[in-house]
């Protein structure tokens, strides 16, 4: 579920590449800071947005800070610190985040192969319950978000009522960032369903053929009515692939309005960037080109 | 009152055709027509009068209190899928999704018995579901009134509208349409040069004297 909400990088500035990869270091640090060495490991670019975007919302004081990679010494890095609450919230929502989708692993998998989650797990447990108890609003949203989600899959619901928990647990962190500001809060609501929504069924097309062979669910095979398929023609991956993109992109279209109502100044480019760029980039990379996760990753790392 | 230069983001000393072309750009982001379905309207409004405002008062304080711009009625109104009076069966449900009272309504379709759901009933649940985001569903509504009810072009506005979100032109991935688009990059330029080179060199001219 994660790492699909970056930018699109060559069509960032220089300056602006440098900057998102300071915030991605300073929530590595603060990650490491809250909750351990062990917990850098749940750094996503998903919650780098999440940091980015409470950055901007809330206008945050920032300060540039040089110094080492925690990780490796010899590198040198450069961050961006903020006085707030920004990366905290964020590193609480990392964890939280990736200790749920261990869970659902461990549930979902057999024994070998969720192997390194089972060992992953306890380890994790601890430091998810102390983020939600420092942010009690976080901890309930992922809650929830993983209770409906299971209750719609058992349920064997509809592609709009699977992509629901994930899109209103994002519209509630979104809303949360705008505070009492109307303007801020109404927008950013609006724009975290649409967002969580698009998360969840990116995953759930980019998932769609290896749960098509393992027989396990996923709201698009009775969508496109697939159910006594194992595996696709070349021909019914292609229609296939175009009736998601098409899914995807009538959610992305309604993320757009309420986020050219939300004036950012700082890390705006940014922002937008992933919107209008980083995300149809990622929906061409998956859907028709069909890179596959690994690689994906790799062409991707944070270059130093 | 807030500086107008600020909230049109430009400097003071923009000229008219930079103030013009950031304005315009403004107008598009925050024109009603796509909010028209969204809770987002009445924002989106005070936004458009913001810029409305500024624009005027940027033209007018420009003219030395000369008359304002007239042209502010191009980007006023804009339409909204759902009437609120239609000639049916349904005008209070209507009535609610116009006030955007979409649980309301939703209560009063959920219990029209299906044996009268015909399309008009079809087409406003499609809307309730759209304006919630369940973009899906309303699209498989929005057809199966169209189906039901062929000739309405209120029905087929709302499917068109649908369609249209999912090919990418509004946000997303366009496969059909290239990102790099353009059809004449460097490469392409300098084959063309050597080509008209070429011709002319049969015809005993020269385009490119160095080779």
């Amino acid at each position: 579920m994660f790492g699909y909400v970056r930018p699109y990088k060559s069509e960032l500035l220089v300056r602006e590449y440098e900057q998102y990869k300071s915030v991605y270091c300073e929530l590595c640090r603060e990650l490491g800071k809250s909750y351990g060495w062990t917990a850098r490991f749940t750094l996503s670019y998903d919650c780098t947005f999440y940091a980015l975007l409470s950055l901007a919302v809330t206008e945050a004081k920032v300060t540039l800070h040089q110094g080492r990679c925690t990780v490796n010494p010899m590198k040198k890095c450069s961050f961006i610190e903020s006085g707030g609450e920004d990366y905290k919230k964020a590193a609480a929502l990392s964890v939280l985040l990736t200790y749920h989708k261990l869970r659902d692993n461990v549930a979902d998998e057999n024994f070998w192969k969720s192997l390194g989650c089972r060992m992953a797990l306890p380890l994790l447990s601890r430091k998810a319950r102390k983020a939600a108890q420092r942010y009690p609003l976080l901890g309930e949203a992922a809650q929830q978000a993983v209770e409906e989600q299971k209750r719609a899959e058992d349920t064997g619901a509809g592609v709009d009522q699977c992509a629901e928990p994930t899109a209103v647990m994002l519209s509630t962190l979104f809303q949360e960032l705008g505070g009492c500001d109307r303007t801020l809060s109404v927008p950013l609501e609006r724009f975290g369903y649409f967002l969580g929504r698009w998360i969840y069924l990116m995953d759930a097309a980019d998932d769609l053929e290896d749960d098509l062979q393992e027989g396990a669910f996923n709201p698009f095979v009775s969508r496109f009515g697939l159910s006594d398929k194992k595996e696709l023609t070349e021909e019914e991956r292609t229609g296939v692939c175009e009736a998601c993109n098409q899914a995807l992109n009538a959610t992305v279209s309604q993320m757009l309005p309420p986020l050219n109502l939300l004036t950012l100044q700082n890390f705006g480019s940014i922002i937008e960037n992933v919107v209008e760029k980083g995300i149809p980039e990622m929906q061409r990379e998956i859907l028709f080109l069909h890179v596959n996760r690994k690689k994906r990753e790799k062409s991707w790392k944070i270059k130093q | 009152m807030t500086d107008p230069y600020k909230v049109l983001g430009v400097s003071p000393s923009a000229t008219d055709e930079e103030i013009k072309e950031a304005y315009r750009n403004l107008a598009k982001k925050y024109h009603p027509d796509q909010y028209s379905d969204s809770p987002l309207k009445d924002l989106a409004d005070e936004k458009m009068k913001e810029i409305n405002e500024a624009y005027d008062t940027i033209t007018a304080q420009r003219k030395n209190g000369g008359a304002g711009r007239t042209g502010q009625s191009a980007y006023a109104g804009g339409y909204n899928h759902v009437n609120g009076t239609g000639g049916s069966g349904f005008n209070d449900v209507r009535s609610y999704i116009a006030a955007g009272r979409i649980a309301d309504a939703e209560q009063i379709l959920n219990g029209v018995p299906p044996e009268r759901r015909n399309a008009e009933w079809y087409f406003l649940k499609g809307s309730v579901l759209y304006r919630r985001g369940w973009l899906e569903e309303a699209k498989d509504h929005f057809s199966r009134a169209c189906q039901m009810d062929p000739g309405n072009a209120e029905y087929s506005a709302a499917l068109n509208q649908a369609m249209n979100q999912g090919t990418g032109v509004y946000g997303g991935y366009n496969p059909r349409g290239n990102m790099n688009a353009g059809g004449c990059n460097s490469c392409d330029m300098c084959s063309s040069l050597i080509c008209a080179d070429c011709c002319c060199e049969c015809m005993g001219g020269d385009l490119i004297p160095c080779c």
